[in-house]
């Protein structure tokens, strides 16, 4: 499914989906009802009377009823209602737990956590890294905050494998982790400890990195794929 | 169900412009044929043509005998105004099939289903086909209905055979604007092109029976092809069918060869 959806504005969405499905050839038209109930969109409607939104779930309709053992969808959820985007992803897992494959470009970083077991990350037109979303996170950085009890020196830390951007203040330290934070952790166990928190490192932190921070991002996109088999 | 597969589509997308040009054309022949009777009785048609000299044979009366129906129609219809009505209606809906298509965009989606370019192609081609053999049905209908109505004498045949023509020389020039859209993308560009392309080659035709150098290219002509056998009056001409025909078997399988190699822009 396309990101820029164009169809014919003339017909309805039920004469739409319709034709597409005669063009496929075999549609469960039981299926593609439901679909229709599910999405919460007025078949009756002409396409160019209705919002993108409602024109996207016509389109996710099109591209659902026909089972297709793998769906590419470009930015699917733009547009659409919360309610929708919850729908779509039930559908998304729905499609992973009968054995299809479903990939998804998109801008939507947390959408894309969510919802994908693997993750490309695409470049200029190159592919830069394909990896499970948890083997991704594992290499990436980890923000630690440790709260003592009383203070502590920076330069008890300062020399730590993978540690970086190391601030102590009143007590508490953050800094930034590669890799393991063994050592971190060893050496802050010296001391006495009130609290620690990890702040886990979403999608979007490791994209950045991988592009280099403050560059623009504009024509690229993360893509996914969750593969049942895998 | 309008909503099987491309040609039912196509003719669903057609139908209105199909019922209006069938339904201007039938009423205007149908006038004509109509009021001929009268037309004949208040004026001597043949010396008012005799008087405008070279300036009527532009008009396509060069074969003109005004004081027959079919001679009338001839001149009135057959000559200019059905011609150019059927190659602007063929043009018009061909070049927007392909070129239609992309320019909304919903090339994207139709083309992600099992469907070829070619099957895309032919089937839109066909259900042109289709809407021109309707136009000149009703056409005919509605000829023979003014002729009887006017108790005036117009073979059903040899009308038949005309509509043939008309019909053949519609194909052709769909199939040009089809290709060019299929080449280009692009539907003004190729409704522009065979619309000149038109004019130029009804000129060349008029105007060889007066400027002599111009015989020399009239068989580039497709109007050379339409009326050069007076089928309103010896019926169909093979040959000159057969001509027409092939300029648009060519035109259709450089549309469908153009249609598949091209890097559609969607």
């Amino acid at each position: 499914m396309p990101g820029e959806l164009s169809l014919y504005s003339e017909l309805t969405g039920r004469q739409l989906l319709t034709y597409l499905g005669n063009l496929q050839g075999q549609v469960d038209a039981a299926y593609r009802e439901k679909l229709i109930e599910r999405l919460e969109l007025d078949p009756t409607r002409r396409i160019k009377s209705l919002s993108r939104g409602n024109k996207q779930k016509v389109g996710l309709v099109a591209a659902f009823m026909i089972r297709p053992e793998l769906l590419i969808f470009d930015e699917p959820t733009a547009g659409l209602d919360p309610f929708v985007q919850l729908e779509f992803e039930h559908l998304c897992e729905e499609a992973r737990e009968e054995g299809r494959t479903v990939f998804i470009s998109s801008h939507q970083l947390p959408e894309v956590e969510h919802l994908c077991d693997r993750v490309g990350i695409i470049r200029e037109g190159r592919l830069l890294a394909v990896e499970t979303i948890s083997a991704l996170k594992e290499r990436a950085l980890r923000r630690l905050e440790i709260d003592f009890v009383g203070p502590v020196g920076a330069e008890e830390f300062s020399g730590l494998p993978g540690v970086r951007d190391l601030v102590v203040n009143d007590g508490t330290l953050r800094c930034t982790v590669m890799g393991s934070v063994d050592a971190l952790i060893k050496t802050a166990a010296r001391f006495e400890i009130h609290n620690i928190r990890s702040i886990d490192t979403s999608l979007e932190e490791i994209f950045m990195a991988y592009y280099g921070s403050g560059e623009a991002v504009d024509d690229n996109s993360a893509e996914d794929a969750s593969h049942a088999a895998a | 169900m309008l909503l099987r597969n491309v040609f039912t589509k196509t003719i669903r997308d057609l139908r209105w412009p199909t019922f209006w040009v069938s339904l201007g054309c039938g009423a205007m022949t149908a006038y004509f044929a109509l009021l001929f009777p009268t037309y004949s009785k208040l004026f001597d048609l043949n010396s008012i043509l005799e008087k405008m000299g070279p300036a009527v044979k532009l008009l396509g009366a060069s074969m003109g005998d005004a004081s027959t129906l079919v001679g009338f129609l001839h001149i009135e219809l057959f000559s200019m105004i059905l011609p150019a009505a059927i190659a602007a209606f063929a043009a018009g809906v061909a070049s927007g099939f392909t070129a239609g298509e992309e320019s909304r965009g919903t090339i994207d989606i139709l083309l992600s289903y099992p469907v070829s370019r070619r099957r895309l192609v032919l089937q839109k081609w066909l259900a042109m086909v289709l809407a021109c053999v309707v136009v000149v049905l009703v056409l005919w209908a509605f000829a023979i209905t003014g002729a009887a109505l006017s108790a005036s004498v117009l073979p059903p045949d040899k009308l038949a055979a005309a509509l043939v023509m008309l019909v053949l020389l519609g194909l052709a020039f769909g199939d040009i604007a089809l290709a060019i859209s299929a080449f280009t993308g692009n539907r003004g560009a190729a409704i522009g092109v065979t619309v000149a392309l038109m004019v130029a080659m009804y000129l060349v035709d008029a105007l060889s029976s007066i400027v002599d150098g111009l015989g020399v290219i009239r068989p580039l002509s497709l109007f050379r092809y339409y009326m050069g056998g007076d089928p309103l009056r010896a019926g169909l001409n093979l040959g000159d069918a057969a001509v027409l025909a092939a300029v648009a078997a060519v035109f259709l399988a450089i549309a469908v060869l153009a249609f598949e190699r091209r890097d559609l822009a969607a």
